[in-house]
This record gives structure tokens, C-alpha cells and sequence, in this order.
């Protein structure tokens, strides 16, 4: 037979209440708290989880800030160079203008203030400086002026190469800013190969043109010094007839003869106005040993004087200071005579080459801002759905399902008075209370 | 016969007054949990032998005996101990839960606004306000690690005291036990009847030491019983009680031991051998989770203070110096146990933090060996004194000065400490080493299509003597560079690889593409590099990098604590749970023996009035037959 105590019947009805009542507490504790798991003991692997996940939340959020601080920094640097691209462009037209022919020196000289001017602005642009003060174009050293003019027409770089670089996710580094060496200074004469340039002593009214790589391989090849001269001299005859030389300027020979080029002309080749002025063998009338073909041609339109001097140099970079300084001293500099005209134009031709060279390297730079601020953008879209995508996981492993909590604590509710009516019930339950003793 | 009737109904009367004596005492007592329901035993007076036969001479009380049964007292005993046990682990425990519970107070929060502010310096690295906010926040993260330690040192003070509470309690009852079992002796030597009421007594302090404490408890032949603790150190012995002792442990004054004393002699018990109740769920929480959490945020404090200070100091600071410590390291500690009779000092120091395991270690000299012990697995190390500077787990142990005798310990606790002792070491702006030392150039005179990488700083700081001397690499043919700069011994004929690392003078960089002949690429002092923020970038990226046992990061390994201790935290509960179900039950299965039902007492107190009526009846028969005898006349 199974007894049981009066005590155990109370101790068990309370300890069942007391257990009901816990139960309850707890799920109104989670419902006041929103929260699922209140304690990690609730449920470890999750809080662990959440944890976990509330970094990359947090570092998520981070690369959002990163990303809109790399957008506004690019942006800087691409409206900047937007006003460069426009100001070079401008540089370009009014070099168009004054080399029509048709302005005084006079009238040239007042271009020439118009480009001083636009000079200035552009070291203005060169030294711009973002919200913080920092300069956007001098690498790493953001309190340097990067840009100096240190002598007239000598701009110099005080900055560095260094770029400085945004996480904008885990795994990139995007540069936000571009060395002004970079963007100012990375930029080759002439056609990008070799240059072109008249001598100053010119007397003739030649014009040199920027000439063109016709296989860069041969321009290449060794033994190519990538310094000439071309010499024109003219006859006596009626119709005086012009001859011109290429000599090498390091080896002091004559491409054409193979030997030490001579001094005065007639020189081997005959110069035709606008003709092609190849860089190989063209024999005859070529009469050296050895063959030579370095890939390029020239040509030269006008007529030169004898003595005129063309020079062919490899490009070397010329940084766009240099050039529109070069475009000043040029319409500054015209005189009002055919030579000098021809002088002019050959100025003018050498520098807009250069102002076109600067405008793509301008525009180049733009280019790769541009292709940053798309990552920016791609990775500021993605870090956008990552936030959705960890809320939601966070949601899940943390959060309250109300309508199960509702129903639980409804019925935890119900559970907790039925063990209350029934103790209520049994606990008045005594035989004593039938006993007429 | 008369006489015999009266004799009947008087032994009648007094066995149905003693049985109600037993029932009063049984509902009177009905709410005393320790009480055993007793029972007066009714037996039969020796017959006598009369005409026809034996007649039977009326009732008498053998005895009264409590329900009581050793396997179900047992069971109880044993499930209430438990029950203690997980109770108390579990009162511990959930302060440590709670602790670690709250979203905006936990470690995690001050780990990701630091790094975060970390992230606003590499953003905006000349920027004053950002870098004060990254000094600032590393202060609300340092101070949150203190928070969290202090809390643990509250938690352990309070262990402290209540093991010390325990053992007073432990003490009383012991003596307690003693007295009784004298009385119990003495009841039972004055008369052979068992002193149920005592043995009750002597019971319910049995039980309330057991939930302080798991006791053997053996029962002599002389009714007194002793009770063994430990490894079988006597607490009682018929009426002797001995004592423990609380205090400060002598491997480390900041935890209490417990020692035994008898006979003027003190030993101590290790902890390991005290098991079960309250008093062994101190203990074992103390070791098992107390310990084992604060080491391991210490851990997690001390590699990020180191392996922030090592990429710190490859960095260079806004005033072009190279980098200090950004916090100051915690270092470990050293205990010289009380009992050394030798003088040798010894120092620890955490040479490779990444190993760290978040165990204390033993250190003993012995034999003319010394041994070290990993104290979470017991893994044991023995090396000879010439060995030293040993380095195990991380941990390197230098030549200790003095003499070592045999039997001296240390104990050596690399990260307790940590949590406490990171602190900011810089307070000026300026300091924070966002920048790299070095930057490099291409000249635009080069002529090749060769670029160069902005170049890093090797590891470990310091950095290289040399790294700020200029150098320059001059292609001399197409695969092929010389190197000139103070440092660099100035090689000629270098091979060059597109791409390979090129390491000199602690900085390494990467040339690649095809430089021409006589193109330079410089290597030069990153002087005012204030907007340079490479090293700023490196530092941001330590907060994901698995630097914690080369498993975790700073933040997954103070998750793996939260888990380990909800876990731990969880599983008490849950087993604390079911051993309520247990108590329950062996307690239900004991009162259903010893446990008194009032109704049943009721019932009872019915039958034996109506025995004691009966009786009386019988008396009033036997006066009749008695009057009926005087009435006749003769």
C-alpha cells in the first residue's frame, strides 16, 4: 500500500506552484524583454553565435562608413580633376587660336596672360585641399602643398607617391587618393615615344611635325641612341634644291653616310615639302655600311633655311606645368616675322601635343576614379543587403517568437491556476473535519 | 477471574492510552520534516494457565518504534547532497551568466567601438578627433575589462566567505553530532529502548552537514555514529568532534584552503578531495569556472594589448617617430608558496602570446629537477636547472636567482591579471602610429614599365636600426639590380624576380613589371606622412585576424567564454532541475514510509479511544461481576 505524508501533500503542491510560477516569470520576463535568450545559459551556442555575428555587424557597418568616407574623397578628386580636364581643354582651344597665323605679337601677348592665368589656376587645382585640410594630391604627406612653383615655369612636387588606401571590405583596400606625380607630372612629350622640336636659331619657315612610331619594336631595338638631329641645308641652284641629314647626337655620325656627319650640306637625302623623313636605310641615296631602321618617321613642311636643325629625342615626361608654361614663353616670345611664325607654330604644335598628352593623363586618372567609385558603390550596395542579412540572422538566433511566447505563457498561465484551484481543493480535505470527537 | 478482568482492562487502557500518546506525538509532529511517525508496539502479557488451558492476561506496550528505513533515509541523504552541490554551483554560476548576459554591457560592445574607432583614425588618419576618439575608446574598453575583473574578484571574495561560513557551520554541527551521540549513548545505556526522538535529531544534523559537505557515515554498535569527510579525515567520533579550518591558501592568499585540525596538528585537505555538497560546489566552481573565466578574458586582454603593441610599433607616429606601446602589457604573476624554505625568485614572462592557454601552472623543485605542471590537464614538464630560460606554452621562465630547496613550489598564473592590469600606455594624439615609416619612389625619369609597392615593415618590432636610411635599387640589366644605402651592405647583381620580395634594412617591397636599364626606384623616410595610414589599416585588421591560439579572434575567443559558461551554466541548471525531481522523489518514497498522513492519525486516534472505551467497558464488566459476587446473600 502506498501512503503518503500530509506534509509531502503541501511540500508538492507548493514546490509544483512554485515550478509553474517560474516558468511564467520567465516567459514574461522574455516578452517584456523582447529578448529570447536572456542569459547565455538560455541557449549558449546561440548567444555565442550572436556575438560572432554582432562583430561582423558592427565591422559591416564600419565599411559602410569607410565606403562613404571613400566616396566623398574620390568624388573630391574627381570634381577637381573634372575642372583640370576643363581648364586643359581650354588651354587646348586658345593654343588652336593662337596659332592661326593671323595675331600680332601684341595680341599674342594678351593670350599669353589669359594662359598665365589658367597656369595659376591649375597649380590652385593642383593643391586642393578636402574638408579636413588635408591636400588631395600629395600622397602621403597630406599637410604638404604639394605643388610649388619654384622658379618661373618650374613647378615642383613636394609630395610623395603614396596612396592613401579605405577598407571598404574585408578583403579591399581601395585608394581614395591619387599622387599629384602622378596625375600632374606622369605625362610624356611628344608623340609618347620621341619628341620633336625646332631649334631656336631657326631662320627658315619649317615646321617639324610630332612625327609617329611605325613599329615600336625597331624604335626600340639596341643600338637606337633615341637622339637626332635632322640638318637641312639648301643649294645655290635655281630652283635651290634642299638636302637634309639625320646625324645621331650621341655617336656625332651621319645615319645616312655612316660616317662622322660632315659639317655643311648638300647632305645625302632631298627634302620634299611635307614629305615623309623615314628613320631607315633608304638606299640610295643612304650610303652606309650598315643598314639602320628604328621604326619611325617625321615630317617637315615649309622651307627650311640652311642650318636649320630639327632634334628627335626619346619622350621624356614633362609635367603639365611645364607645358602650358612652355605655350606662355611661346606666344609671349612671337615675333611678327615668317621665321617667327614658323618658331611659334613649332612651339605650339610640341605643346598641344603635350596639353593632349596632360589631358589623357588627366582623363586617365579620371578613368580609374571613376571604376573606384563603381567598387565603392557595388560594395556599399552589398554591405547594405549584409546588414539586412545579419539583422535577420541576429533576429533569428536572439529574438522573441511572440506569438509562441503569447500562447506559452497563456497556457503556463492556465497550468499555474489549475495547480492552485486543486491545491486549494485537497489541502481542506481531513478526515478531522468529519470527526465529531 | 475478577481480578484478571480488571487486570485485562487496566493493561487495556494503558496500551490504548499509549498508542494515543504515539498518535498525539505523531500529529503534533506532522509538520516537522526530520520526524519519523513512531508507533507504540501492543503485545500480549504472558498468559497464565488455568483451568482448560492458557488464558491470555490483557495487553502490554513492547515498545515504541519510528518508520524508519536505512536504504530510504540513504537515498534522500544522498540526493539532497547532490541537490546542495548543484544549488550552489548554481547561485555561482548565474551571477557569472548574468554577468555576460547583457547585450550593452558585455565585453563584445567595447571590443567593436574600439576597433571601430580604430577604422576612424585609418580613415582619417591626421584627423585629431578621430585619433582622440580611438585613445578614448581604448580606455572604455580597458576599463571594461577591470569591470569585468573586479566583478570576478568580488565573485571570488565572496567564495572566499562562504566557504569560510561553511566550515564554522561544518564545525557547529559536528560538535552537534558529538553531543548527541553522547546523549544518545547515554539514553540507550539507562534503557535498551531506542531514543527514536534523539536519533531524529541526530538525523536532521546528519542531513544538514551532508548538504554542506558528502560524509561517510558509519553507525558504532554503541548507537553513536562517526562521520568521515574528505579522504576519510574523522569529523566525529563517538563524542569527539574535530574542526576544519578556513584560510588563505598558501600557493595563493587570495583563495582559501581548508585544513584539518586534530591534536593541535594542522593539515591541509586538497580541495580535489572535499566532493559534493555546498562547500565542494565552492570549490569546484572556484577552479572549474571562476579560474578558468577570469583567465581566459585575461587571455584575451593580454593578446590584444601585445599583438596590438606589435604592429603599433612598426608603425610611425604623427611626429615621425616610430611607434610605442599603445597599451601596456598585462605581465604574469608569480606566487611564492608560504611554505618555501628555499630562495630562489622566479619571474615568468609572456614571450609568445599567441600560445597562451588560460591555464595557472605549478612550478617545483624536487630532486634537483624542476617540474611544471599545466594545472587544467595536469601535463607535467621536468627539466634540469640548466635548462633555464625554458619557454612552454608561450609562457618563458627566466634563471631564478637564489637557491631552490626541495619541496619549494610557485605557482604562476599567466593571464589572471590580465583583465586588471591592460591599461592605455599613450595619452597624446600624436602617438597613434597610423603611418608606416618608409614610402617609396619611382623617379620620372625611369624609362621601364617597373612600379613598386608601397612597401611593409617586417615583424617583429622593434623596427630595423636602418629602416629609415635611403636606399635605391638601380636596374643594371634586365633582371638584374644593384642596392645602395647605408644597411644594406650595398649588393650588386642582384637577380630580380617580377613580383618576389625584396627585404632590406626591416622593410620589404615588390618590384614588378620591366624596369629598363638605369631606372631607380627609392626607398625613403616616410617623412610627415600624415595622411598615410597603412600602419592604421594593419592595426583595424587585427580585430578579425585569428590571433588567440592562432584559432580565434579577439572576439571569438571572448564568445568561446560566453559559451563555455552558458554551457556550464545551462548544464547545472538543467541537472540541478532533475535532481529536484530526484530529492523529490527519494523523499517522496521516505515520508511514504516515516511520514505522518493525518488522516491516518485520525483514524487512528478513533480506534484507540474506542480501545481505551472498550477497555473501560471491560472494567465496568468486571465491577458488575464483581457486584453481582457481593450481591449474592448467602
Amino acid at each position: 500500500m502506498i501512503r503518503i505524508s500530509t506534509s509531502m501533500i503541501f511540500n508538492q503542491g507548493v514546490t509544483n506552484m512554485q515550478a509553474r510560477s517560474v516558468e511564467l516569470a520567465k516567459t514574461q520576463n522574455q516578452l517584456s524583454n523582447s529578448r529570447r535568450i536572456l542569459t547565455p545559459s538560455d541557449d549558449p551556442i546561440a548567444s555565442a553565435r550572436s556575438l560572432e555575428i554582432e562583430q561582423s555587424q558592427s565591422i559591416n557597418l564600419q565599411y559602410q562608413r569607410n565606403t562613404a568616407s571613400a566616396s566623398t574623397s574620390l568624388s573630391l578628386s574627381e570634381n577637381t580633376l573634372t575642372t583640370a580636364t576643363t581648364l586643359l581643354q581650354d588651354v587646348k582651344t586658345i593654343a588652336v587660336n593662337a596659332g592661326n597665323g593671323a595675331l600680332s605679337s601684341n595680341e599674342l601677348k594678351s593670350i599669353g596672360s589669359d594662359l598665365r592665368a589658367r597656369y595659376q589656376e591649375l597649380i590652385g587645382l593642383a593643391n586642393a585641399t578636402d574638408g579636413n585640410g588635408q591636400y588631395l594630391f600629395s600622397g602621403y604627406q597630406g599637410s604638404t602643398k604639394p605643388f610649388a612653383e619654384t622658379a618661373p615655369g618650374t613647378v615642383a612636387y613636394f609630395g610623395d607617391q603614396g596612396s592613401r588606401l579605405t577598407q571598404i571590405t574585408a578583403s579591399r583596400q581601395i585608394p581614395v587618393s591619387d599622387s599629384g606625380g602622378d596625375v600632374f607630372q606622369l605625362v610624356k612629350n611628344g608623340n609618347k615615344t620621341f619628341a620633336t622640336a625646332a631649334t631656336g636659331a631657326n631662320t627658315g619657315t619649317a615646321v617639324i611635325s610630332p612625327g609617329e612610331v611605325i613599329d615600336p619594336t625597331k624604335w626600340n631595338v639596341a643600338g637606337n641612341s633615341k637622339n637626332f638631329t635632322v640638318k637641312f641645308s639648301v643649294d645655290t641652284q635655281l630652283p635651290p634644291v634642299t638636302t637634309y641629314d639625320i646625324v645621331d647626337n650621341v655617336s656625332g655620325f651621319s645615319l645616312l653616310t655612316g660616317v662622322a656627319a660632315a659639317v655643311t650640306g648638300p647632305y645625302l637625302r632631298t627634302y620634299t615639302d611635307a614629305g615623309n623623313i623615314s628613320l631607315k636605310t633608304q638606299a640610295p641615296p643612304d650610303t652606309n655600311a650598315t643598314p639602320f631602321d628604328y621604326g619611325a618617321q617625321l615630317a617637315v613642311k615649309g622651307s627650311p633655311a640652311t642650318g636649320d636643325t630639327f632634334t628627335v629625342k626619346a619622350s621624356t615626361n614633362v609635367d603639365v606645368f611645364a607645358t602650358i608654361y612652355s605655350l606662355i614663353t611661346a606666344v609671349e616670345t612671337a615675333t611678327d616675322n615668317p621665321a617667327g611664325n614658323a618658331a611659334l607654330a613649332n612651339k605650339l604644335n610640341s605643346a598641344m601635343t603635350d596639353v593632349d598628352n596632360s589631358l589623357d593623363n588627366v582623363l586617365r586618372v579620371r578613368a580609374t576614379i571613376g571604376s573606384r567609385l563603381n567598387e565603392v558603390d557595388t560594395a556599399t550596395s552589398s554591405s547594405q543587403d549584409l546588414v539586412v542579412q545579419y539583422q535577420s540572422t541576429l533576429s533569428g538566433l536572439r529574438d522573441l517568437d511572440y506569438a509562441k511566447a503569447i500562447s506559452d505563457l497563456t497556457q503556463q498561465q492556465m497550468v499555474l491556476q489549475a495547480a492552485q484551484q486543486s491545491f486549494a481543493k485537497i489541502q481542506t480535505l481531513s478526515l478531522f473535519n468529519y470527526l465529531q470527537l | 477471574m475478577a481480578t484478571s478482568i480488571f487486570g485485562i482492562g487496566l493493561s487495556g487502557l494503558n496500551a490504548a492510552q499509549a498508542s494515543l500518546a504515539s498518535t498525539s506525538h505523531n500529529i503534533t509532529n506532522s509538520a516537522n520534516g526530520a520526524f519519523h511517525r513512531q508507533t507504540a508496539i501492543q503485545g500480549t502479557q504472558d498468559p497464565q494457565l488455568g483451568a482448560g488451558g492458557f488464558f491470555g492476561k490483557g495487553a502490554t506496550v513492547e515498545t515504541v518504534v519510528r518508520s524508519y528505513d536505512r536504504f530510504l533515509e540513504g537515498a534522500v541523504l544522498q540526493a539532497q547532497g547532490q541537490g546542495s552541490y548543484l544549488d550552489a554551483y548554481n547561485k555561482q554560476i548565474t551571477q557569472i551568466d548574468n554577468l555576460l548576459a547583457d547585450p550593452t554591457s558585455g565585453m563584445s560592445p567595447a571590443l567593436q567601438t574600439f576597433f571601430s574607432g580604430v577604422q576612424d583614425v585609418a580613415s582619417n588618419p591626421s584627423s585629431v578627433p578621430s585619433r582622440q576618439a580611438m585613445i578614448s575608446q581604448a580606455n572604455a574598453m580597458v576599463s571594461r575589462f577591470a569591470t569585468f575583473d573586479s566583478r570576478f574578484e568580488q565573485l571570488r571574495s565572496g567564495v572566499n566567505s562562504e566557504i569560510s561560513d561553511s566550515i564554522t557551520q561544518i564545525n557547529a554541527t559536528a560538535k552537534s553530532i558529538a553531543d548527541m551521540n553522547d546523549q544518545i549513548i547515554a539514553s540507550l545505556s539507562s534503557d535498551s529502548k531506542p531514543a527514536n526522538d534523539l536519533l531524529d535529531k541526530r538525523d536532521a544534523l546528519v542531513a544538514n552537514l551532508n548538504k554542506l559537505i558528502h560524509t561517510s557515515v558509519i553507525t558504532e554498535s554503541s548507537g553513536s555514529i562517526s562521520v568521515f569527510i574528505g579522504t576519510g579525515q574523522t569529523l566525529v567520533i563517538g563524542n569527539q568532534s574535530y574542526s576544519l579550518k578556513a584560510a588563505p591558501s598558501t600557493a595563493d592568499p587570495k583563495d582559501f584552503d581548508i585544513s584539518y585540525q586534530s591534536g593541535g596538528s594542522t593539515t591541509a585537505i586538497n580541495a580535489s578531495n572535499l566532493q559534493g555538497g555546498s562547500l565542494g560546489a565552492l570549490l569546484d566552481f572556484r577552479t572549474q569556472t571562476l579560474d578558468t573565466v577570469q583567465n581566459n578574458l585575461g587571455r584575451t586582454a593580454i593578446v590584444l594589448a601585445q599583438t596590438f603593441n606589435d604592429q603599433h610599433r612598426l608603425g610611425q607616429d604623427l611626429n615621425g617617430v616610430a611607434g610605442q606601446n599603445f597599451f601596456n602589457v598585462p605581465t604574469p604573476t608569480v606566487l611564492v608558496n608560504s611554505n618555501n624554505t628555499g630562495t630562489a625568485a622566479i619571474t615568468a614572462t609572456n614571450t609568445a602570446v599567441g600560445s597562451l592557454t588560460g591555464s595557472d601552472y605549478r612550478l617545483q623543485f624536487a630532486a634537483g629537477n624542476w617540474t611544471f605542471t599545466r594545472l587544467t590537464d595536469n601535463t607535467k614538464t621536468v627539466f634540469l636547472p640548466a635548462a633555464f630560460p625554458v619557454t612552454i606554452d608561450g609562457i618563458t621562465l627566466a634563471s631564478p636567482s637564489g637557491t631552490p630547496l626541495a619541496g619549494d613550489s610557485y605557482l604562476i598564473q599567466p593571464t589572471r591579471t590580465g583583465s586588471r592590469d591592460i591599461s592605455v600606455a599613450i595619452t597624446d594624439t600624436a602617438k597613434i602610429a597610423a603611418a608606416a615609416p618608409i614610402r617609396t619612389n619611382v623617379p620620372l625619369t625611369n624609362t621601364g614599365s617597373g612600379t613598386i609597392t608601397a612597401g611593409t615593415v617586417n615583424s617583429p618590432p622593434p623596427q630595423n636600426a636602418n629602416i629609415l636610411q635611403p636606399v635605391t635599387l638601380t636596374f643594371t640589366g634586365a633582371s638584374a639590380f644593384s642596392v645602395t644605402g647605408t644597411g644594406t651592405g650595398n649588393p650588386v647583381g642582384v637577380a630580380y624576380t617580377p613580383g618576389a620580395n625584396i627585404t632590406y634594412n626591416g622593410w620589404t617591397v615588390q618590384v614588378s613589371g620591366a624596369p629598363a636599364i638605369g631606372d631607380t626606384f627609392t626607398i625613403s623616410p616616410n617623412t610627415n606622412g600624415v595622411a598615410d595610414n597603412r600602419n592604421a589599416l594593419l592595426l583595424a585588421g587585427l580585430q578579425t585576424k585569428n590571433t588567440v591560439e592562432g584559432t580565434a579572434n579577439y572576439q571569438s575567443s571572448y564568445s568561446q567564454l560566453v559559451s563555455s559558461v552558458g554551457n556550464r551554466a545551462r548544464e547545472i541548471q538543467v541537472q540541478s532541475d532533475a535532481q529536484e525531481v530526484l530529492v523529490q522523489q527519494a523523499t517522496t518514497a521516505q515520508q511514504s514510509l516515516s511520514g505522518v498522513n493525518l488522516d491516518e492519525e485520525a483514524a487512528n486516534l478513533i480506534r484507540f479511544q474506542q480501545a481505551y472505551q472498550a477497555s473501560g467497558k471491560v472494567l465496568s464488566v468486571a465491577a458488575t461481576l464483581f457486584d453481582t459476587i457481593l450481591g449474592i446473600r448467602p
